[in-house]
């Protein structure tokens, strides 16, 4: 019985170290919302790139997509609403890109 | 009043999210919304289930924490159930074995199998019969719920990408929890006593 402790305790305390690096949030300078593009037309740029499309939500000024990226994976993406430049791409809470900020 | 301390009138309160899921599934919820809402009850009951026995404590034995107490079984097989739906409805929407598998390796998911997994022999020894086999074993076992306490909140800050919705459910525990070894080393306590 004690063995099982000896090693969950330690992974559960590895684990919950990592929740300081959770947070996959991003803001976008996007203004007015007349000058943004469509949900439709972020939906279809990025299907044809290979993506599937479940969901598109508007998150701190920009799109935010949850679907199946192009390698398969579900992820979340943050997209410019003006550009549809992706931003930031995270899978369950691990951040894959982020775009280098200028 | 009776009903109402009636164990199967508390199982059925325990079903009504499920009961609300079944009637959202019927109205074609996304199968992500209701993984999202079985999660968080699992969650809860846990918690809830955890919660009693500071809650003993700090409410001085009340009367309604000691009627909880009584259903702390249900409360406890309840979130195992409500995990394993959970678990199932995010079987379904990966599809491919594939699919799980490239996933296994990401600290969001495998902290959530992990605690499914130990969920699995809590729920199969939450009945009179094994408290008898196990002895002074079965609360040994019993206390790994809170290594998945744990796995559940690093799974839930990491699959909903937020640290807001889990620390709101779980910074209470760790409070009632806090102050129950702070009291446990403040008094003089010549029994242990283990709620």
């Amino acid at each position: 019985m004690k063995a099982i402790y000896k090693i969950l305790w330690p992974l559960a305390v590895m684990a919950i170290s990592q929740t300081s690096y959770a947070t996959g949030m991003m803001t976008c300078d996007s203004g007015d919302r007349s000058t943004w593009k469509t949900q439709d037309e972020l939906r279809a740029t990025v299907i044809e790139k290979g993506w599937e499309v479940r969901r598109v939500k508007v998150d701190g000024g920009c799109y935010e997509l949850y679907g199946t990226n192009p390698d398969g994976k579900r992820v979340e993406a943050y997209f410019d609403p003006i550009t549809l430049e992706m931003l930031l791409v995270s899978q369950r809470g691990k951040i894959l890109y982020k775009k280098e900020l200028k | 009043m009776n009903f109402l301390n009636n164990k199967v009138f508390f199982w059925l309160l325990l079903a009504i999210p499920a009961v609300a899921m079944s009637v959202a599934m019927g109205n074609g919820a996304e199968l992500e919304r209701l993984m999202h809402v079985t999660g968080e009850f699992s969650a809860r009951l846990m918690i809830l289930a955890l919660l009693l026995s500071p809650f003993k404590l700090i409410f001085n034995n009340a009367r309604w924490v000691n009627w909880l107490l009584r259903r702390r079984r249900a409360i406890g097989v309840a979130a195992f159930f409500y995990a394993l739906v959970h678990t199932i409805l995010y079987v379904v929407d990966m599809g491919t074995l594939q699919a799980i598998l490239s996933e296994l390796g990401l600290l969001g998911i495998w902290t959530g199998w992990v605690a499914l997994i130990i969920f699995i022999p809590l729920a199969i020894t939450s009945n009179n019969t094994m408290v008898r086999v196990l002895k002074s074993n079965w609360k040994t076992l019993q206390r790994l719920v809170y290594v998945a306490a744990v796995l559940t909140l690093v799974h839930w800050v990491f699959v909903h990408n937020n640290t807001g919705p889990a620390l709101v459910h779980f910074v209470p525990l760790a409070l009632a929890e806090a102050y129950r070894i702070y009291h446990w080393f403040s008094t003089r306590r010549i029994k242990a006593i283990d709620v």
